[in-house]
């Protein structure tokens, strides 16, 4: 379980790895994520102004009031929220200790880009913003990654299908 | 954001840029910036037909005019 101290450091870390280009590349050098075994396709059927679209984040954006993402488990956290935008959009709030986001707490849409979809949607480009979309917090390793691949991602493709979702956009942090 | 990362999980169609963590769309305020990537992103949906594509992004993090998204051509693509 990680103290205050070390999630101090890690949000420190997350400073510089974001503000220098170097940090970060020796940062992420010494991670390397499990390769992919096959990639999930299908045809797009429909034209964009004629399709739902929803958004799926890893920035670690969710509502206030919902349970924040854990940060003491230094696997992460590999559950999901449902972000409901028929609530403001003032109400999204980020939780991640992993990358600075001073930023996107200030714009939330460059994460999670609500009102630039809500514009494309006025102006037909979008057929419809749809109304639940996903956030997962994307700092994830060891055992959680085995609960995010067979538990927890899935359950987020069922309810997007369930939904009649007909495009996803996956933004990262 | 990284893109040994993104060649490794493998999406279905992806947008890469080089810009810094958690700045997938850009800066903060930056309308055009922001309107501009989802473009793109939009744009790849429809023409990447080859799975795990790759679509470097020539923005430039800063300095860079974003005049017009060429989203209008989708409107008339052939499915």
């Amino acid at each position: 379980m990680l103290t205050d101290l070390s999630r101090l450091k890690n949000r420190l870390v997350a400073k510089f790895a974001t503000r220098y280009l170097f940090f970060k590349n020796v940062l992420t050098s010494r991670y390397q994520p499990d390769e992919s075994k096959d990639i999930p396709w299908t045809p797009v059927r429909k034209h964009l102004n004629d399709s739902v679209l929803a958004v799926v984040t890893t920035a670690g954006v969710h509502h206030r009031g919902q349970r924040p993402f854990d940060m003491t488990d230094p696997n992460g956290d590999p559950s999901f929220r449902a972000i409901d935008l028929r609530r403001p959009v003032t109400d999204l709030m980020i939780t991640h200790d992993y990358y600075d986001h001073s930023d996107a707490d200030r714009d939330i849409n460059i994460v999670f880009p609500v009102e630039r979809l809500r514009e494309f949607e006025r102006e037909g480009i979008l057929g419809k913003l749809a109304d639940i979309h996903y956030g997962f917090m994307g700092h994830i390793l060891g055992s959680c990654i085995e609960t995010l691949v067979n538990n927890t991602a899935p359950e987020v493709a069922e309810r997007l299908k369930a939904a009649g979702i007909d495009a996803v956009l996956l933004t990262p942090a | 954001m990284v893109r040994r990362y993104t060649e490794r999980v493998k999406p279905p169609r992806t947008v890469f840029l080089r810009w810094p963590f958690g700045h997938p769309l850009g800066e903060p305020f930056n309308l055009s910036q922001q309107r501009a990537v989802l473009a793109e992103a939009f744009k790849a949906l429809y023409y990447i037909k080859q799975p795990g594509t790759i679509i470097d992004l020539p923005f430039k993090w800063r300095r860079q005019q974003y005049i017009d998204n060429g989203l209008d051509m989708l409107k008339n693509l052939k499915l």
